[in-house]
């Protein structure tokens, strides 16, 4: 085989090389990066909000805090009105107990912790136990990522239905 | 007229007659080594018709072998110095530069930037599990991955009048 033929492949390797190093080196920059950010944010909050959905002739704009998942909500529950009745928000410490009270007749026990996991990008695993006046209804496990809202379908009211939803704030 | 070789040959082999004989004889009156050469060529030409075989080789198939082998050592190789010209300096250099291309192509392209992305974040919202207080109650997870909409749905849940003051 003519040495240039190996001094190519030579070099060939070495820049693969090259490139894999530098790979590596701002892979693990980025994370350390993610997760120094992930740890800065340590003052989440989480916000709730119970939803009254109807259909009605002329239906008003959502509030602002649902605008940007009301057409969201509209597809999945089929109503075309949007209003909260009460909401709530908490600041989210780590394995801290609390109530998340949006409204009298519907409220939340609380517990939460940080996600490990990638997809929940520095959000909590939360163990919610949701109580209708004092009747509790559900216990669960959710995971969230901020930004990312969980709808609870609740009970009928009247001719619409009820949504409690549950946000942890970015 | 034809040259002396010509008529010397001639001349050995007793073709020459006449006036070209004459003219030839007068010229060999100035050459006295032509006779011993006429007599050296009769004797090699009587020899070579004595013996008109080849001489039998003790060693036949070593001698193709060396012959062979010359045959192959004094004859160039076009394909092997093709090869060996693939690899010219320009061609080298181009190479490099293919290669350290390559190299930025993929540092580009696999290398994650610390610039902040114009994506939206993606959504995730994950129930890992749900248990209804109340037997009555059923909990059922609903994802749409259209919507981005992950919806726990509580069935057997009592129906509130609308007369009832949600506070």
């Amino acid at each position: 085989m003519p040495v240039r033929a190996i001094l190519v492949l030579l070099s060939v390797l070495i820049c693969g090389a090259l490139v894999y190093a530098a790979a590596g080196g701002t892979a693990d920059k980025s994370a350390g990066k993610a997760a120094a950010r992930s740890a800065d944010s340590s003052a989440n909050t989480i916000w709730s909000a119970l939803v009254l959905a109807t259909n009605v002739s002329t239906p008003k704009r959502p509030p602002a805090e649902l605008q940007a998942c009301a057409p969201r909500l509209q597809r999945v529950f089929g109503y075309n009105q949007f209003e909260i009745i009460g909401s709530a928000s908490n600041e989210l410490g780590d394995r801290a107990e609390s109530w998340l009270v949006p409204s009298e007749s519907f409220w939340f026990g609380l517990k939460a912790r940080r996600a490990v996991s990638k997809e929940a990008r520095g959000g909590y695993l939360l163990s919610l136990q949701l109580f209708q006046n004092k009747r509790p209804l559900l216990e669960t496990e959710v995971k969230l990522a901020p930004g990312s809202p969980l709808f609870i379908r609740g009970p009928q009211y009247g001719k619409g239905q009820l949504i409690i939803v549950l946000q942890v704030q970015p | 007229m034809k040259p002396f070789e010509e008529q010397s040959t001639a001349w050995v082999d007793g073709k020459l007659t006449g006036k070209e004989l004459a003219e030839f004889e007068k010229q060999l009156a100035e050459r006295p080594e032509a006779a011993a050469e006429k007599d050296e060529a009769l004797r090699l030409g009587n020899f070579l018709r004595a013996h008109p075989t080849a001489p039998n080789l003790g060693n036949g198939d070593f001698f193709n072998h060396q012959i062979m082998q010359r045959i192959a050592a004094e004859t160039p190789r076009p394909a092997e110095n093709k090869r060996a010209a693939f690899w010219s300096l320009p061609r080298l250099a181009l190479a490099g530069a293919f290669c350290l291309a390559t190299a930025l192509a993929l540092y580009k392209t696999t290398i994650p930037t610390d610039a902040p992305s114009s994506e939206e974040p993606k959504y995730f919202a994950q129930v890992v599990e749900a248990w209804p207080a109340d037997p009555s109650i059923s909990a059922t997870t609903v994802y749409d991955p259209a919507d981005n909409v992950t919806v726990v749905w509580l069935d057997g849940l009592d129906y509130i009048p609308a007369t009832y003051a949600l506070k």
